[in-house]
């Protein structure tokens, strides 16, 4: 039977190793533009070139 | 009337309007009831003699009414923006948010009420309210979660910004902690015991305290950051990469250094070993984020020099900072041999609580304000960088003042002589100390000034026609 320490133990390992999982996924698996899109989300609702204010009207 | 027409969704800004306002509101009470402490500090005459008007009862409402009324209605204001404006989706449960908005007022009052009157549970700092309204205060935040999470599920856009997760994690933790925290046996309406006893009652308050700061004044306000700064300053923020590893790294190490609250107690002593490893460790993420919240700015330093607003939300940064590498330190054991009991302490909680929530909560505001009032700007950009100074002088009388009768204070009360006796009574540390409560007192009049500017500055922005104020011209 497992021991409390030993449990901890496992979840502190997991814990690491997801984070590593974790730091791999964004600088090595993921792409940069995909970041650069969600970076800028505060941005995406505001004033829009004017051009594309009309056409989006347009299909209202 | 209150619905803004933005360009492609109407969101819902009444209640955004109505915790904005009540932030400021509530910043200027809070402050002004911890100018009065700082000033009964140094004239003790100042509590007339009244039960109700005494240190003791006035210093938990300070601290309720600071992070509680207008820390906390400044995280549900900008949460409540920020959802909807990067999801590009009018609020969830409109009518539950407005109950969010009138429950959580009617904590504050009670709270306004109880508090001096000496009702309350004392050992539990920053959790002082009785049963009945810890039960209010659990159902106004399960509220607020379910408009918030709520808002995400039926946004329009397929990424969810970095600062709603933020903003979820301070609001999901705060359940939790609050939860826990408060479970208490009523013997009557207006008295209870906790359910915990001894070092476990110690370990569970201060897991609950040191997580408050950990999720509601550092994760919400980090949210806040994550939205503002790249708001103000016109560009994404530095790196996106970095704000999630800044997230996932703050949840996982936060949890854990609880017990640098209890150093040197009945805890076991690997508990304060851990929570001193941890609060080290912490050190790191945070610093990381402050510095991809101040790189958002480079190429655009020039910004600062104009824009007393982007001033505000970069200065708080430095605080945040500045705080996060002072907690470390006092975290350590041999360190906090000598800060804790002492001003030190107190020194650290301001420049976390005036340099980065409080800074960081007017910037915010003052950005918010024009936009939920169909506005193009500040009614006064003069009267913020008045504000600024203002605000900025006062946390640093604080804060220096602090240091020096804290670390004094240390010193004094280990000195020894060498027959072994103490050096100094109590009462000698305290003389000495006295000066800075002056100083301390001083800087919190400047603050409190610079609140009531702005007080002023929003009043004139909201009563100022449709449209009057005309945005600022980019410099470019
Ligand atoms: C004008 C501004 C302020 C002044 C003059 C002020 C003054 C004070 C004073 C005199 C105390 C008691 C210290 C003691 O017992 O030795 C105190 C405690 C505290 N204040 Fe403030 N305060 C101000 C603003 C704020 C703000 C904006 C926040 C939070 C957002 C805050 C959070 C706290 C906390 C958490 C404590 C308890 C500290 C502890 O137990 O170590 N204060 N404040
Ligand atoms: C890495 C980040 C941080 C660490 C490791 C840290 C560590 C500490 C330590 C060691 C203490 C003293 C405990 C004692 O001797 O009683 C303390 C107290 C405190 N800190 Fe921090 N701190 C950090 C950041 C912050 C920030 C950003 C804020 C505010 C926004 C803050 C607010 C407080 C408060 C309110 C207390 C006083 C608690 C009390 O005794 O009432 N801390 N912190
Ligand atoms: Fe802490």
């Amino acid at each position: 039977m497992m021991d409390i320490a030993t449990l901890h133990s496992i979840f502190t390992v997991l814990v690491f190793v997801g984070f590593i999982g974790l730091v791999v996924w964004l600088f090595v698996l993921k792409r940069k533009p995909d970041f650069e899109e969600q970076a800028n989300l505060p941005f995406a609702d505001d004033q829009k070139p004017k051009q594309q204010q009309k056409q989006e009207s347009d299909h209202e | 009337m209150s619905q803004t027409k933005s360009l492609n969704v109407d969101y819902n800004y009444t209640v955004v309007r109505l915790f904005a306002v009540t932030t400021v509101m509530w910043g200027i009470v809070g402050m002004g009831l911890g100018v009065l402490l700082a000033a009964q500090l140094y004239w003790p005459a100042l509590n007339f003699d009244t039960a109700w008007f005494t240190y003791s009862r006035l210093r938990p409402l300070h601290t309720n009414a600071v992070i509680f009324a207008f820390g906390t209605s400044a995280l549900f204001a900008t949460s409540y923006y920020v959802v909807q404006r990067t999801c590009q989706v009018r609020l969830f449960a409109e009518k539950l948010a407005m109950f969010t908005f009138i429950g959580w007022q009617a904590v504050i009052i009670a709270a306004v009420i109880t508090l001096p009157m000496g009702i309350g549970n004392s050992s539990k700092e920053y959790a002082e309210l009785e049963w009945p309204i810890d039960i209010l205060i659990a159902v106004v935040w399960v509220s607020y979660a379910v408009v918030f999470f709520g808002t995400l599920v039926k946004r329009n856009t397929s990424h969810i910004y970095v600062a709603n997760w933020f903003y979820g994690g301070f609001i999901i933790t705060v359940a939790a902690l609050h939860i826990v925290n408060s479970m208490a046996v009523p013997v009557s309406f207006t008295k209870s015991y906790s359910v915990y006893a001894g070092a476990v009652d110690a370990m569970v308050q201060w897991w609950y305290g040191h997580n408050a700061v950990g999720f509601l004044l550092t994760a919400g306000f980090l949210g806040m950051m994550y939205y503002f700064v790249p708001k103000q300053a016109g560009r994404p923020v530095y790196s996106y990469r970095l704000s999630v590893v800044h997230f996932w790294a703050l949840i996982a190490l936060y949890i854990w250094a609880g017990s640098h609250h209890l150093h040197y107690t009945a805890l076991p002593d690997w508990t304060q070993s851990v929570g001193m490893v941890m609060s080290v460790i912490l050190f790191v993420p945070s610093w990381g984020g402050m510095i991809n919240g101040i790189m958002t700015l480079s190429g655009a330093w020039h910004k600062l020099k104009t824009d007393p607003i982007l001033r505000f939300l970069i200065v708080s940064l430095s605080f945040y900072g500045m705080s996060t590498f002072e907690g470390p330190m006092m975290a350590i054991k041999s360190v906090n041999a000598l800060s804790h009991y002492t001003d030190w302490t107190v020194g650290h909680v301001h420049s976390g609580a005036l340099g980065w929530v409080a800074m960081v909560s007017i910037g915010a505001i003052y950005h918010l304000i024009p936009n939920i009032y169909n506005q193009g700007r500040m009614y006064s950009i003069k009267l913020i960088n008045t504000h600024f100074w203002l605000h900025t002088i006062g946390v640093v009388l604080y804060i220096v003042a602090m240091w020096i009768s804290g670390i004094m204070q240390g010193m004094m009360w280990r000195a020894v002589n060498t027959d072994g006796t103490l050096t100094y009574s109590f009462v000698q540390s305290l003389e000495a100390s006295y000066p800075f409560y002056l100083m301390r007192f001083i800087g919190g009049c400047f603050v409190v000034t610079g609140m009531l500017v702005m007080a002023y500055n929003v009043v004139k922005t909201i009563r100022a026609k449709d449209g009057a104020l005309e945005p600022v011209a980019e410099a470019a």
